[in-house]
């Protein structure tokens, strides 16, 4: 599943041994400013109102320490399985992943677009249990665009 | 372009880039020696200046260069440096005593509040991605365009702009935290500690609000305190001021104790 339209609206579908929510923006930066904020791990929290502290290095193969708003008590061991410069990146656990995309759409603004799904045999048991991202996909999405627009616009 | 006009340029922008490595590697020596081979380097290349950027651009983007390279600039600080190095030369009696010679015998060992804002920026600076203590140092001390700093660094313009928003941006925030000079809450007291030290007859407070980026300190936003800042390093050359050899002994120093900090902590 993918976000339709570039809008900044959450979408998430259910089934029932998965959850998918996406979300997809159009921002008027170059991917490499917007690279740059997704890449670099302790800057997160200075622009991103989702994220607590992000630790380690958003680099191949490292793992990061994510502690999200959603759940700041808890710290999300995650590892960076792709990893391509101004275009894709991936991290994740056991139970799912986090993938961005960066693309140029007709306009050539770039368009941010960020997937995770989370899922598995034993997904029905726990799925009560994860809150749901909507809001803080939307959230995301927003900080990300204010931030690479603002650094864009700057003299 | 010819030797002539290179050694014109050169002896006219000499202070300023040695000041610019000087606040990139915080040590005398490699600067001194990053700004011979800057000149060496554009004299051998003189007949390949194409023009394509002011010959001040030009100079800089190899001093720049060189510096990239050097290990100390390469050495990135953390941003708790003055606390790390208060520490240790609260307990080297030795530093104090050298600094109190210079205090009291070098024409150019005055204790100022505005040096040691300048310095306290050189040394936190560091603590900065190297790219980012590069642009940041180019356009707000330097006051070079984003499209000098483009060909300065040879990178792109989106990353220019990254570079200098983000760096500014996390300067903003330490400052703000630590700063008592800005914020009442500020963990860091080091201007009026030194100040007592080294001019005791002195009262810290009147001397404080003579400087501008104090008495906005209240009724100003960060972004323009920062700017004040700015202003202060532009007015001061670290080898030449009033304050020079006491700032240098103690730059040095704290490059001393963060070269062995980061070695022990080293993962």
């Amino acid at each position: 599943m993918s976000a339709t339209t570039s809008n900044g609206k959450a979408l998430t579908t259910k089934t029932t041994f998965s959850r998918e929510t996406a979300v997809s923006i159009a921002i008027q930066a170059d991917a490499s400013i917007i690279w740059s904020l997704l890449t670099n791990a302790n800057d997160f929290p200075r622009w991103n109102s989702t994220v607590v502290s992000i630790g380690g290095n958003i680099a191949l193969g490292e793992t990061i320490q994510l502690i999200s708003t959603l759940d700041p008590k808890r710290t999300f061991k995650l590892k960076v399985k792709e990893f391509e410069a101004d275009k894709k990146l991936v991290w994740g656990d056991a139970m799912g992943n986090r993938v961005y995309t960066l693309s140029k759409n007709d306009q050539g603004h770039t368009v941010f677009s960020m997937t995770e799904k989370i899922g598995g045999l034993m997904f029905p048991l726990f799925s009560g249990f994860i809150p749901p991202f909507d809001a803080s996909f939307e959230q995301f999405a927003a900080d990300l665009k204010k931030e690479a627009e603002s650094i864009m616009k700057a003299n | 372009m010819t030797s002539a006009h290179l050694n014109t340029e050169f002896e006219q922008i000499r202070g300023q880039l040695k000041s610019f490595v000087l606040r990139i590697t915080a040590c005398v020596a490699d600067a001194e020696d990053i700004v011979q081979d800057t000149y060496l380097k554009a004299a051998e290349k003189i007949e390949s200046f194409r023009g394509d950027s002011s010959l001040k651009t030009w100079l800089f983007a190899i001093a720049s260069n060189l510096a990239k390279d050097n290990l100390r600039a390469k050495k990135r600080w953390t941003e708790d440096v003055t606390d790390i190095c208060k520490t240790a030369a609260m307990s080297n009696q030795q530093f104090f005593q050298e600094a109190m010679q210079i205090r009291s015998i070098s024409p150019q060992g005055d204790f100022e509040i505005k040096e040691h804002i300048a310095f306290c920026f050189t040394c936190i600076a560091k603590s900065l991605p190297l790219e980012q203590q590069i642009c940041l140092l180019l356009k707000e001390v330097y006051d070079f365009k984003v499209s000098e700093i483009v060909q300065i660094i040879d990178n792109t313009e989106a990353m220019v702009k990254y570079y200098l928003h983000t760096g500014r941006a996390k300067m903003i925030n330490i400052f703000e935290g630590r700063c008592a000079l800005i914020n009442k809450e500020g963990t860091c007291h080091q201007c009026s500690e030194l100040n007592g030290i080294f001019n005791p007859k002195q009262k810290f407070q009147e001397e404080a609000v003579k400087i501008e980026l104090v008495r906005e300190a209240e009724k100003t936003d960060k972004e323009r305190l920062f700017d004040l800042r700015m202003q202060i390093l532009r007015g001061i050359d670290p080898f030449e001021s009033g304050a020079a050899e006491l700032q240098l002994h103690h730059l040095e120093h704290n490059r001393k104790v963060m070269e062995s900090f980061l070695k022990k902590n080293e993962v």
